[in-house]
């Protein structure tokens, strides 16, 4: 399902000295599977994720899901790709913390202009199946960040796709709370789901339900 | 079937446009009083062009002014006489007028004497012969000498005091109204013989005599004939007339928009200042927007409504107190501007002219230079991967 070939990435910074990010990278999910790439801090994990995502473009390689390039894909068919497909929990959430819980979870369908039913339908959805009916009014901002964590997975979920991508899902959470989102994991492992995770946190190395861990290490995987 | 504007963009844009409450506010101030200063400017410049206009059309074709040493002097009646022989000469009238000083008001009226036997030159005159009671002293007074006379509790008569030191007693018999204001506004309509004995003119002289010429193309050779038989006088034609009128409106105008386009010019860098540079947050929202699903063109339209709302509110704003200060204010301040001349006259009431042409130039000036500065930046941002703009 999802492919990665010969993939290599590099940053310009300081717009002169290149940095590295990953190097040849061959790596290959297939539907319904979970798996997570460990590696420490600045070793490419969220870089592959990125790729994954089409929010950025390998400098070689290429990277295919379903049979598309999504790499070689224009924007906007970059971002309707990511629509219909990805569902991004961002490490720092990436939620507009001057928004309502239900207005950051519907984000992803104001493009769509659905009809105001099937839109509420699919809100109630989320918010049931993430816990938090009882916070759809309140400003994000005002979250704790274990409810801040459950509305960006509810956004990420609210278009229904096909693969989850959670970059350090649990850097941000206590261990109950870190406990309660891997629950939430296997929640949407069993409704088949393709689960990629980049984390360095050990609690997700052993867990039954993760098909495969590939370990990264400064932009390669070993 | 849905609607082809997503109504959840525009819910979207406005709902940012509240978020960011405090730069909104800051937006619309601005843009609704330049909006403002500038559909003032036009509206009082269309209603002063049309008074001048209708002013000019009621205008005498020629004015025969005698002159002496370079200065306006009283003509000999019989000159009338002489000009009526002219080929092509339909009428002639000797006109006595001239400029009262009322000092209490610190205002200059226009006395015109006219005589009830005599062809009259203007319209407005043929109906106030009628209302003009020429067997007592009495008078009929434009609307802004009535005002001022009203103030100063005039209202029923008028003390001149005459070249020689006496007084003059005249009654206010009644208002004089023209087809423009600013042709009757200030003017004390009355006897020949009374503004004669007001201003001391002997029965043998006027102030100029008017001429009124059967063929319009014929202005020209009337006037030269007028002039190779006194050419000791100034002979005036209409034309001659309406170019100094509109080289004053012109030149008060130019002024006046060279220094507007400069603070046009400068608000409009100051606007583009504050919206070119897209805050941290705005950048990273675009990124956020991006990064789930949204295109470039969802996020421009966004951007789009956001402009158009802002701008749009701001230009209904700006019009609706631009008519106020206008024609229900009589556009204090500003009017002085186009009519500096008028500390010595009286004031006039603008007219109501609703010219569309002006409304769709104060629109283009406004709503789309604004909604493209606010689009301009975000296209910028829309279009970087959203991966960098995040970071």
């Amino acid at each position: 399902m999802i492919e990665l070939k010969d993939i290599t990435k590099e940053y310009s910074s300081n717009g002169a000295h290149i940095v590295r990010a990953l190097k040849g990278i061959n790596l290959s999910v297939k539907e319904g599977e979970l798996v997570v790439l460990r590696g420490a801090s600045g070793s490419g994990k969220s870089t592959i994720l990125s790729l994954i995502a089409a929010l950025s473009k390998p400098t070689t390689g290429e990277v295919v899901v379903d049979g598309e390039r999504v790499s070689k894909l224009q924007d906007n068919f970059a971002s309707e790709y990511r629509r219909e497909t990805i569902g991004f929990v961002f490490q720092r959430y990436n939620l507009i913390p001057t928004l309502s819980v239900k207005e950051n979870i519907i984000l992803p369908l104001i493009p769509i202009n659905l009809d105001a039913k099937e839109l509420e339908d699919r809100l109630f959805r989320v918010l049931k199946m993430f816990h938090i009916e009882h916070k759809k009014e309140q400003l994000v901002k005002n979250l704790s960040g274990g409810e801040q964590q459950r509305v960006a997975i509810a956004r990420a979920n609210i278009n229904n796709p096909k693969i989850i991508l959670a970059d350090e899902p649990t850097a941000n959470l206590d261990e109950k709370l870190s406990l309660h989102f891997i629950e939430m994991l296997r929640e949407l492992k069993l409704q088949g789901k393709t689960i990629i995770i980049a984390t360095h946190d050990p609690l997700f190395f052993n867990l039954d339900f993760v098909d495969r861990v590939f370990e990264i290490h400064q932009g390669e995987i070993i | 079937m849905r609607s082809r504007v997503n109504f959840y963009i525009v819910e979207y844009a406005i709902n940012s446009l509240i978020r960011q409450k405090y730069k909104t506010f800051f937006v619309v101030l601005v843009l609704s009083t330049l909006v403002f200063l500038l559909a003032s400017l036009f509206f009082i410049t269309n209603s002063i062009k049309y008074e001048l206009s209708a002013t000019v059309n009621s205008l005498p074709e020629i004015i025969v002014q005698k002159t002496k040493a370079g200065r306006h002097y009283d003509i000999d009646v019989s000159a009338v006489d002489e000009i009526l022989d002219i080929a092509g000469v339909e009428s002639v009238s000797a006109r006595v007028w001239g400029y009262y000083y009322f000092e209490n008001a610190g205002v200059n009226f226009t006395l015109v004497g006219i005589d009830e036997y005599e062809e009259q030159y203007k319209n407005s005159f043929k109906s106030a012969v009628q209302k003009l009671n020429f067997k007592t002293s009495s008078m009929l007074v434009g609307i802004g000498v009535k005002k001022i006379m009203r103030n100063n509790y005039y209202k029923e008569y008028f003390n001149f005091i005459k070249p020689d030191g006496k007084l003059k007693k005249m009654n206010i018999g009644g208002e004089f109204s023209a087809d423009t204001e600013l042709e009757s506004n200030d003017v004390m309509l009355m006897s020949k013989d009374d503004a004669r004995e007001i201003f001391d003119i002997d029965e043998s002289k006027a102030t100029d005599i008017v001429v009124r010429v059967a063929n319009v193309n014929e202005i020209a050779t009337v006037a030269s004939k007028i002039k190779r038989l006194h050419p000791d006088s100034r002979v005036i034609t209409k034309d001659n007339l309406k170019i100094s009128y509109q080289n004053i409106f012109d030149y008060k105008s130019g002024v006046f928009l060279s220094f507007f386009t400069i603070s046009l010019f400068t608000f409009f860098i100051i606007i583009y200042d504050k919206i070119s540079g897209l805050s941290s947050e705005q950048k990273r929202e675009i990124g956020i927007l991006k990064a789930i699903g949204w295109r470039v063109d969802d996020v421009l339209r966004e951007k789009f409504y956001e402009g158009l709302i802002i701008s749009l509110f701001s230009y209904i704003v700006g019009i609706i107190l631009a008519f106020a200060f206008v024609y229900i204010f009589n556009a204090p301040l500003m009017q002085s501007i186009f009519l500096g001349y008028s500390k010595l006259k009286t004031t006039f009431e603008l007219p109501f002219v609703f010219d569309i042409q002006t409304l769709a130039l104060i629109f283009f000036l406004s709503v789309p230079i604004y909604i493209a500065a606010t689009i301009i930046p975000s296209w910028r941002s829309a279009t970087i991967e959203a991966d960098e703009v995040m970071r």
